[in-house]
């Protein structure tokens, strides 16, 4: 059998700043590829736009870097050409909770079987430096000089409301920990959240590394399949307590095992459908 | 023989359905008929219609003049009288009202409500009344409209087959006891001709299925909706995966994802819907991923007039999305082009990796004709399945997804194949797929995407077909998609007329075309939009200036008779 390495996986050389939560992702998701004995021609990726998308021209794999907001509606329709393959997105904050806000909800509530990694810096890196989503209340930035109104938008709470059945966080200064929970994501059957805390140091002088290391946690004995505790755990986000780890996880039928023509082959895989006299009888 | 039968009450009650058996009794019969129906975007309430001529030879629109008018309330008989033909029957139920001023007609008064209160009837049961006593006055034998209520209710039970049955009897029985005298007997010949009747929406379904299309995706939108339907009904049958998706956003990507994974994709929708495609349809001009985009016009702007026809989207699918790259779009006149153009799209998008329009309108879309078997027969035999350079194969050790070639298309590999991999990218590239901002590396990739314009004009573009004699003409009708059968009649009743229809919309190839247009005759363009769209695109792309016009923008199709009157 090969054995696929780190660098098998290594395309450019990366453009992230230095310093940028970025590099250790990058690197957990090919140690977590390596580590589940993954080739790059073996693994669909769809990037976001954003400086995580840009993770494209440094990761090997079958990959799409399609428009801002739609890698998970993408990487759906991936899933369902190709159920036979993993398929991830990699992307950042704006993309998924801003722009393709409504495509998450839905991708949570069909279960569909893809791993989502969102880079959470809570801040636009490659438009330099507007707030995203999950920005804190009263953050100032090129956007709202005056202070952000909105209150910061909760992603594990909407993923669990809204029926995934993976739910994790990591912290980007934590490679080990990255990497166990992106590997748990992608062997989970069904829609897996990975909310990865990512420090952009050239942007977001708040939540940088020291900021998240004083206040995670790491989970150890939550009970994975019990939503109301799953809750309550989420509920520290707001109190500025930053749990990591896997906060939400059941066992139910992803979309795509619930269609009858993708019970066997992969759809790509299929013979050509060729009973027309059956179809016909409609309109006779 | 040429019959013209319209229907109509109020929305809700069935009005449609027994439209479309009365279509498909004279369908089975081996007669050529056409529908059209007019509807408001309601559920309950307002006015419905449903008008089908039925016609010994091709039916290919509307006839002018209403021969049977089945008046279920009195507004159908409001809206249609100065529409009859001066003989013209008409069924209407003194029940409801009475019609005025009716010397000119043949009054038949059914007791329809009377039939529902002996019988304990449901009112939608009123139209299969109607539907007896229409078999009756057009001659059809009573057992082909027991044999055709059956298999069309089996589904829902024995029960529910014999209440229709009895309903119908009704109706007819009462025509054949009271009104002996008026009973027309055109539907008697059985032609033996074995016949489909479909609309435009049902045609670009079994088109899609003929085309190998496993992944398609939409979000309702009138007029489009039936495919989406129709589709789903059958993906037991054909495996295709079908998705009714939270928007057309969704739906758009989801398809572009299942096309790069190597499955053949579609999506329909509508023009508003559309509009929220359209940075999709961008992307997949520069990531070179195959998609086919069905867009069914209705009249706008924003929600316009949902349940009406329009051809007002032409140069918006023409123009659509941000950026330069080359698209095709089709624009199939009747349902037989629909079955042939859309499988067609298919191999298109694969052959050039490109965005495939296929443009209908609500007209082409939910009206019915017939097709016969023999021609469907020959589009599905003649139709192979070309992928172009899709391949699941790499010769060498490096596959670049986007090398330079010749012909403007490059290899694209089904992903999977070990030991290799590429992505394809929004962003500018190199030949490997990897985002660029160098200014040769665009040059060549733009060159490179423009260039499968001139091995489409080359191998795949149809010029526009002519109809006539072009050469002895001295009235040319030029038009485009769903006008189609509306010039061809229009045809017949002026002298020296030849027509020419394009359903090979864009790109066109001037040197195919220019020389059909630089003749000394007088040219005419016919549509259905308020500025002549398809003109200002002859212009652009031609250089061809056509002077006259006939348009229509009501939200109603065009009609021979107005054509004529303007000519």
């Amino acid at each position: 059998m090969n054995v696929s390495t780190i660098q098998d996986f290594t395309g450019y050389a990366p453009t992230w700043c230095p310093g940028c939560g970025d590099w250790g992702i990058g690197i957990a998701i090919k140690s977590a590829l390596v580590q589940l004995g993954l080739s790059p021609s073996e693994v669909g990726v769809v990037f976001g736009i954003g400086c995580s998308g840009n993770m494209n021209d440094f990761l090997n794999a079958y990959a799409i870097h399609g428009l801002h907001g739609r890698a998970i509606p993408t990487a759906i329709g991936y899933k369902l050409a190709n159920h036979k393959m993993p398929v991830i997105v990699v992307a950042g904050d704006g993309d998924c909770y801003g722009e393709g806000g409504n495509h998450f909800l839905h991708a949570c509530r069909g279960n569909h079987d893809i791993t989502v990694i969102v880079h959470d810096n809570r801040v636009y890196g490659l438009t330099t430096g507007q707030v995203a989503p999950t920005a804190m209340k009263g953050a100032v930035s090129k956007s709202t000089p005056y202070g952000l109104i909105e209150t910061p938008l909760d992603p594990l709470a909407l993923a669990l409301t809204q029926g995934a059945s993976f739910i994790a966080q990591s912290f980007a200064g934590d490679a080990p920990h990255m990497i166990s929970t992106i590997k748990s994501a992608i062997n989970h059957k069904g829609f897996s959240l990975v909310n990865i805390l990512q420090p952009c140091v050239t942007f977001n002088k708040i939540n940088g590394y020291q900021y998240y290391r004083e206040r995670v946690y790491t989970l150890t004995d939550n009970k994975k399949d019990d939503k109301n505790q799953a809750m309550k755990i989420i509920q520290d986000i707001g109190k500025e307590k930053y749990p990591i780890g896997i906060i939400y996880q059941n066992q139910k039928a992803a979309y795509h095992e619930q269609l009858q023509q993708l019970l066997n082959n992969p759809l790509v895989k299929h013979e050509r459908y060729l009973d027309f006299e059956l179809l016909e009888k409609d309109f006779i | 023989m040429n019959c013209t039968w319209k229907i109509g009450g109020e929305a809700g009650f069935g009005i449609m359905t027994t439209g479309v058996l009365m279509a498909k009794i004279a369908s089975r019969l081996g007669y050529s008929v056409f529908d059209y129906v007019e509807y408001p975007s309601l559920i309950r309430g307002g006015h419905n219609a449903y008008e089908l001529t039925i016609s010994d030879e091709k039916a290919n629109s509307l006839k002018e003049k209403i021969d049977i008018l089945i008046c279920l309330n009195e507004e159908t008989w409001k809206v249609n009288y100065a529409h009859l033909q001066s003989n013209a029957v008409v069924v209407f139920d003194s029940e409801q009202f009475t019609p005025q001023e009716t010397k000119a007609y043949q009054m038949i008064n059914l007791p329809m409500g009377k039939i529902l209160t002996e019988l304990k009837g449901q009112v939608v049961m009123k139209n299969t009344i109607a539907l007896g006593a229409s078999c009756a006055l057009l001659g059809v034998n009573h057992q082909d409209i027991d044999k055709l209520i059956t298999e069309q209710f089996e589904k829902k039970g024995k029960d529910v087959v014999e209440y229709n049955q009895l309903f119908a009897k009704k109706g007819f029985d009462y025509v054949m006891d009271n009104y002996n005298g008026l009973i027309q007997s055109v539907l008697t010949e059985n032609k033996n001709q074995k016949q489909l009747l479909m609309t435009g929406n049902e045609a670009f379904s079994f088109g899609a299925v003929v085309g190998d299309c496993r992944f398609y995706a939409a979000y309702p939108m009138t007029p489009s909706s039936s495919v989406l339907t129709v589709l789903a009904d059958w993906q037991q049958k054909t495996q295709m995966v079908v998705r009714h998706s939270e928007d057309e956003i969704a739906v758009v990507s989801s398809a572009l994802g299942a096309s790069f994974a190597g499955v053949r994709s579609a999506v329909g929708t509508s023009g508003g819907g559309f509009a929220l495609m359209v940075e999709s349809i961008s992307f997949s001009g520069i990531s070179e991923i195959p998609i086919v985009v069905f867009v069914s016009q209705r009249p706008g702007p924003a929600t316009g007039m949902p349940t009406w026809t329009e051809q007002g989207d032409l140069l918006f699918a023409v123009n659509a999305g941000h950026g330069e790259f080359p698209k095709i779009v089709l624009a199939p006149g009747d349902i037989e082009e629909m079955i042939a153009l859309t499988a067609k799209a298919f191999n298109l998008a694969d052959i050039y990796q490109l965005p495939v329009i296929v443009l209908s309108d609500m007209y082409l879309s939910e009206s019915h004709t017939t097709i016969k078997q023999s021609v469907l027969d020959n589009i599905k035999n003649q139709y192979k399945i070309n992928r172009g350079k899709t391949i699941d194969r790499v010769d060498g050790d490096k596959y670049l997804r986007y090398q330079i070639t010749d012909d403007g298309i490059s290899p694209r590999l089904i992903p999977g194949l070990k030991e290799h991999y590429f992505q394809s990218n929004s962003y500018e590239h190199l030949q490997d797929g990897h985002t660029t901002e160098d200014g040769d590396e665009r040059i060549a990739q733009v060159k490179k995407r423009a260039a499968k314009i001139n091995t489409y004009f080359k191998n795949d573009f149809s010029a526009p077909s002519v109809y006539g004699n072009l050469e002895n003409a001295k009235t040319v009708l030029v038009g485009w998609g769903s006008v189609k059968g509306i010039l061809l009649e229009t045809q017949k009743q002026i002298p020296d007329c030849a027509v020419i229809h394009f359903n090979h919309i864009y790109p066109l190839d001037k040197e195919k075309v220019i020389k059909l247009f630089n003749q000394d005759k007088r040219y005419i363009l016919v549509e259905n939009n308020s500025t002549g769209q398809f003109g200002k695109l002859l212009q652009m792309e031609i250089g061809v200036e056509i002077k006259e016009k006939i348009l229509r923008y009501d939200g109603r199709p065009l009609t021979v008779r107005e054509i004529v009157e303007k000519l």
